[in-house]
């Protein structure tokens, strides 16, 4: 079996190159809100696919949330999907703060936009420090007032053999909202990361 | 006797990039910590000339370390290097005292044209 782990430089390099990307999409954020984001270490986590719905599960019981996933493809065969998980809750904060309308489709036209100011500003800054160019596929939104969340949420994560999970919370001065960002990256992609991250170690 | 300089970052890619793209004609003797407590620490039993200072750490954040450095009256220049790039963030920094914001991965020519407008080079 091909052994898809980190190395701890890699994970490190990995990590450094996240915050940056993060820092660069809180930016963003920061002059669309006009307010300050505080930024945290992005915690991450390499994790096998099928531990997600169950993680997920434990990590919002209860609890209505949506998800938006976006795919990526770049250069030398590295692409995958991200995803970003959003209580309801915080949801109508993000929406009172943008002004938009407490009706369905305006939240997931919000949430769309967000998740083009989080999202594909996180992944061109990722894209830019692995020199590498991605494109995007449409985002998907998916609720879990819908039908079978769990079991596309499950199915979603099925496709891929490994999950950079990026635990984000993004903390505003006058409100705070959680969303977590997941990166699933297929096993050949895993491998070419690996070769880009030692190449950028290598360096330095 | 050289300057020691202080580079501090929980990151070790981050903290090699800047020990890379330091002047290579930058006189110093290198120390590292990887967070703000351990900074701290070093700063208060060491004499550290320059500190090339990152915001996001776990333990104590760069913004903490900043006002530490402020409310003891430590004698430090400081260069911030970070990711969080938001204008109020680098307004913050300038206002706590530090010399210079540089954005990460920090480039080798803004970080040397920096160093020698504050006389390290």
């Amino acid at each position: 079996m091909t052994d898809f782990s980190f190395s701890e430089e890699q994970r490190d390099g990995l990590q450094e190159l996240v915050n940056i990307a993060m820092g660069l999409a809180s930016d963003k954020l920061a002059r669309y809100l006009n307010t300050l984001v505080h930024l945290q270490v992005p915690a991450i986590k390499l994790v096998k696919t099928d531990y997600l719905p169950t993680h997920f599960a434990n990590r919002y019981p209860q609890q209505s949330m949506t998800m938006i996933s976006l795919g990526f493809f770049g250069d030398h065969g590295l692409r995958g999907e991200t995803i970003m998980l959003y209580q309801l809750a915080n949801v109508d904060t993000i929406a009172k703060l943008l002004g938009y309308n407490n009706d369905d489709s305006s939240e997931a036209e919000m949430l769309t936009d967000i998740s083009s100011i989080l999202t594909t500003t996180f992944l061109n800054g990722l894209a830019e420090q692995l020199e590498n160019n991605f494109s995007y596929a449409a985002p998907r939104i998916l609720s879990s007032r819908d039908q079978h969340f769990a079991e596309k949420l499950a199915s979603t994560a099925k496709q891929w053999q490994l999950a950079l999970q990026v635990d984000i919370r993004y903390q505003l001065i006058d409100y705070s909202f959680n969303c977590d960002m997941i990166l699933l990256i297929p096993g050949e992609a895993v491998l070419r990361l690996r070769v880009i991250l030692d190449k950028i170690l290598a360096n330095f | 006797m050289a300057l020691t300089a202080l580079i501090c970052d929980d990151s070790l890619l981050a903290r090699n990039q800047l020990k890379k793209s330091l002047p290579a004609d930058f006189d110093a003797n290198i120390i590292t910590a990887s967070n703000g407590l351990e900074a701290l620490a070093m700063l208060r039993t060491q004499e550290v000339g320059i500190v090339f200072l990152d915001l996001t750490m776990p333990e104590l954040d760069g913004i903490g370390v900043l006002e530490a450095i402020k409310s003891e009256g430590m004698d430090c220049l400081v260069i911030v290097v970070s990711a969080d790039i938001q204008p109020e963030m680098q307004k913050r920094v300038m206002d706590l005292g530090a010399l210079a914001f540089i954005q990460k991965p920090a480039n080798a020519a803004k970080l040397t044209d920096v160093m020698h407008k504050y006389g390290l080079i």
